[in-house]
């Protein structure tokens, strides 16, 4: 990985209050890495993604996307969040508009794109997610596989430089986890850039060039997926494998 | 207790009525879609990270909800020449009742903003948009369609309120129905005449805001 960092944590602190969420996070991160998050509940994964497109603001180190600091608070943000896409676990598609609504609002109203250029894009982005019969139903009409299809959808729409997906498979039904998996592979695949906090170990080994460990707000391991399931080097992240492959 | 009800004798001021209605329709509607501009407005400094702006919101709503709108009529039109605001009756009339009715519009919308679940602030913010974007694209109209039914009791509360627009010498249904009592003593004819108007001045109303919801909220229910 030779090419210059695409994303850049160093000595990131995250409180709410007196509770420390992030307790000195450093990470690096280069174009076409799936970097996957993984660890327990409650140890700062979902915040660490909402950190890095200013959701929260942080209270101590620095956060770097493209050469451009992280403020939550600062005009510059907006430029930071057109250029990430971010999948949530609940998905949040907007209810009052179609599908096709769904994915092309962003790049019309934000990046201030020609409509028509634009539902070109989002139709073979459908096409992609494997949805194009579900184009014009509203998010109230689809299944939750369906619903984090078109999220999905909607966060390629803007052309992001990074993708950050925060669980996005915990809430579906086991069946429909799959479809949204093979979407993610294929994007992957592509040479995405992705960062993954995922309870999807299988997915994480298989597709990711990277797996981070956390641990009550830090990270306590690096390393290649494989190799970390194969040989985990703390006892902590020993017992965390164990435990949830049952 | 020997009063015969004829309704022949308002006949002769009906043409004034024609007038007072639409004087009745225009405040009426002009001052709902003001105060829910301003409601909106309110509504959203009640939901600010800053205390100042929060507790700004919260005065308006307590002080419009608390004073009653003939008070602040008389206010707008009799007291504020005395600091050198001088409005036509008709502008009076339209401001006070808007500044009241948007007391109210505030606590509707505000019901509705609360209802509109945290990832849709959060799905819209990721995505860039600015608050204006936002709340024009994504929360405000899922709040309309929450609030849609809870607005159709106050714009009725703003056409009956509008009433009181008599006082301050705006000629609509009910200063009709006080000159005409008054120049024809058929008090009983002319008020059940104003009453049957604003019956029909509400359901008017209703049934254009059923019928705008059915164009505008074409989407199906959604789970939640």
């Amino acid at each position: 990985m030779s090419d210059a960092p695409i994303l850049e944590l160093a000595d990131v602190v995250k409180r709410f209050g007196s509770r420390t969420i992030l307790d000195g996070i450093s990470l690096s991160v280069a174009p076409r890495e799936i970097v996957c998050i993984v660890g327990p509940s409650g140890t700062g994964k979902s915040t660490l993604l909402r950190c890095v497109n200013g959701l929260e603001d942080i209270q101590g180190g620095e956060i770097r996307f493209e050469q451009t600091r992280v403020e939550a608070r600062a005009k510059s943000i907006k430029a930071v969040r057109m250029r990430i896409g971010m999948i949530f676990q609940q998905f949040n598609l907007y209810p009052h508009l179609t599908a096709l609504q769904n994915v092309m609002l962003a790049p019309v109203v934000v990046h201030g794109e020609d409509r028509k250029i634009v539902e070109e894009r989002a139709r073979a982005l459908f096409e992609k997610v494997r949805l194009s019969p579900r184009i014009n139903a509203y998010p109230a009409q689809l299944s939750g596989g369906e619903q984090q299809r078109v999220a999905i959808a909607r966060a390629l729409a803007a052309n992001p430089h990074l993708l950050m997906f925060d669980e996005a498979t915990s809430a579906l039904d086991p069946e429909t986890v799959g479809d949204v998996l093979a979407v993610m592979r294929d994007l992957a695949v592509e040479g995405r850039t992705m960062l993954v906090v995922t309870h999807e170990i299988r997915f994480a080994a298989d597709v990711g060039t990277r797996m981070v460990f956390m641990d009550q707000g830090k990270i306590v391991e690096d390393a290649n997926p494989r190799e970390m399931l194969a040989h985990p080097k703390t006892e902590r992240a020993r017992q965390f494998f164990s435990s949830i492959r049952g | 207790m020997n009063y015969t009800f004829t309704l022949r004798t308002v006949f002769p001021y009906l043409g004034g009525l024609v007038a007072a209605a639409e004087m009745t329709l225009t405040l009426s509607v002009l001052a709902i879609l003001i105060s829910l501009v301003i409601g909106a407005a309110v509504a959203v400094m009640r939901r600010s990270r800053l205390r100042v702006v929060r507790f700004a919101g919260a005065a308006y709503v307590e002080v419009m909800r608390n004073t009653p709108l003939l008070v602040t009529l008389y206010i707008v039109y009799f007291a504020a020449p005395a600091i050198g605001i001088r409005l036509s009756s008709f502008t009076a009339a339209l401001l006070g009742l808007s500044l009241n009715a948007a007391g109210y519009m505030a606590e509707i919308i505000r019901a509705g903003l609360i209802a509109v679940p945290g990832g849709q602030f959060e799905a819209a913010t990721a995505q860039g948009m600015t608050m204006g974007q936002m709340f024009r694209h994504i929360i405000f109209p899922q709040v309309f369609r929450t609030i849609y039914a809870p607005l159709g009791n106050q714009f009725i509360a703003v056409i009956l309120a509008s009433s009181l627009a008599s006082a301050v010498a705006v000629e609509e249904v009910t200063s009709w129905m006080e000159t005409v009592g008054a120049n024809s003593f058929r008090f009983f004819e002319t008020f059940v005449v104003a009453a049957v108007v604003y019956v029909v001045l509400c359901q008017t109303i209703n049934l254009a805001r059923l019928q705008i919801g059915r164009m505008l909220f074409r989407q199906p229910e959604a789970r939640r």
